[in-house]
């Protein structure tokens, strides 16, 4: 049997649906336990459905780089399998680097290349399963010990803690925009446009007082700077 | 979500979902393999599980010393979900910040988990439907004049993060912003090394001296209270 016949079978097809069906209802009672939680820290309910339709309207364009590398892994790995990782767990950037890893541990060097047998799928499908599983296993020893600490320090001495906390956000998101700063091109031009639209709808908003297109200004800024893109390309 | 009934149900929700969610994971390729009997060797499998783990495992590390601070008690649900860089930080900072309230409180974490939950069932929709068509897809996603747009999201995501965020609190970007652009410099210009490759790498160095030099910055006076609100 081609191991793309098992890759594509209806029993991988409905092994992976039932662990993206699971996430998905665990990610339903997270969002009824916060809900819960919000009322009882008289958060209002305005604040709280405009935090979710604004976190759903924000995710869509980021989630299509992750359609995309569906569509770059289902020839080599069939489509379910890489359905499942990229839907839940996993994130776009490493899964094919862990599907060569377990292909190169057979002995093979190409997905899906000559002598990639059902049992090298099976190797790439395990070390894929297997390998990232360590954010999960921290959460489940550290978690609670980790976040007791901080909200005490919070309480302590909360400016030093939000300012370590911002700090440590400033990291992550410098480490996307200093490359295309030095790379330069349409990378640079487009995160240029996109920050200059957020600049842009900041100020519109903070004038008109209304605090809706807040909501929105990130997704606007984003869906902006990436039609810029396309234009420029295909101009240029 | 201290010393309350909340914290303690937050907590338990979080490790009996996780605890599901390894099981799940350990099962599918499990059942595939006795399904289909095709087991990989032990030694194969030993070998290319111990290279996963030689990277994944001190990125990991680093991933839940930078993120579990912003996202709090939300890191259960965001590790299960996965795509955090690109989508789940991003998206609970945004929504934490336009609901005014600040990370590692309880409000903060309530917001937070709010927006992971909206985003995963968000991603998991979009690549069910995704899944569906992708065959259909595939043109439209490779179509010369859109191609450009999908392979810029993370310059435009950031572009507006950054833009949003650096002005708003300068005094804490200028370090981390310019040890980037050496970093970037120097792998760019100076290596053959794919910048992408060493992305997970140098979000918990950055974090660090990002960290330092605030912290450093706050004890002399330079950044006070005022500069974070």
């Amino acid at each position: 049997m081609n191991y793309l016949d098992i890759a594509n079978s209806s029993f991988v097809f409905i092994m992976c649906g039932l662990l993206i069906f699971t996430v998905l209802v665990i990610s339903c009672l997270f969002l009824r336990h916060a809900w819960k939680t919000g009322l009882e820290l008289e958060i209002s309910r305005e604040i709280m459905i405009r935090t979710i339709k604004s976190s759903m309207t924000f995710s869509i364009a980021p989630s299509i780089p992750i359609v995309i590398a569906l569509t770059t892994m289902v020839g080599v790995l069939g489509i379910p399998f890489p359905w499942m990782r990229l839907s839940i767990i996993g994130s776009f950037q490493y899964e094919l680097m862990t599907a060569k890893i377990g292909a190169s541990a057979m002995g093979i060097e190409s997905l899906g290349g000559a002598g990639y047998t059902a049992q090298v799928f099976s190797n790439s499908m395990w070390v894929m399963s297997l390998g990232i599983i360590w954010g999960m296993l921290f959460c489940l020893f550290f978690l609670k010990k980790f976040s007791s600490t901080l909200e005490n320090a919070q309480k302590k001495d909360s400016s030093k803690i939000q300012i370590i906390i911002t700090a440590l956000y400033f990291g992550m998101l410098s480490v996307f925009v200093g490359p295309p700063m030095v790379s330069g091109g349409v990378q640079l031009y487009t995160l240029l446009v996109s920050a200059l639209l957020l600049a842009l709808i900041t100020w519109i908003t903070r004038k008109n007082e209304s605090t809706t297109a807040g909501d929105w200004a990130f997704t606007l800024s984003m869906v902006g700077g990436m039609i810029f893109a396309a234009f420029y390309t295909n101009i240029f | 979500m201290n010393n309350t009934d909340s914290s303690a149900s937050i907590h338990r929700l979080g490790r009996i979902s996780v605890i599901i969610t390894l099981s799940m994971i350990l099962i599918v390729p499990l059942a595939i393999s006795i399904h289909f009997n095709i087991f990989p060797p032990l030694k194969n499998f030993i070998s290319g599980f111990l290279q996963a783990v030689m990277i994944y495992l001190p990125i990991s590390i680093a991933e839940f010393l930078t993120f579990v601070p912003i996202l709090g008690t939300g890191a259960y649900l965001a590790f299960i979900t996965g795509n955090l860089t690109n989508l789940k930080i991003p998206c609970a900072a945004v929504a934490m910040e336009n609901a005014k309230v600040k990370p590692a409180t309880d409000e903060g974490q309530v917001i937070a988990i709010l927006s992971i939950a909206s985003s995963s069932i968000t991603t998991i929709i979009i690549l069910f439907i995704g899944m569906l068509v992708i065959f259909p897809l595939m043109p439209l996603l490779n179509h010369e004049f859109l191609k450009p747009a999908f392979d810029n999201v993370l310059p435009a995501l950031f572009g507006a993060l950054a833009a949003y965020f650096f002005l708003k609190q300068w005094k804490l970007a200028v370090t981390p912003l310019a040890f980037s652009i050496i970093f970037a410099f120097v792998i760019i210009n100076m290596t053959t090394i794919q910048f992408s490759t060493v992305q997970g790498l140098l979000i918990p160095i950055l974090g660090l001296i990002s960290v330092l030099s605030a912290v450093g910055l706050y004890n002399k006076g330079v950044i006070t209270k005022d500069d974070i609100n």
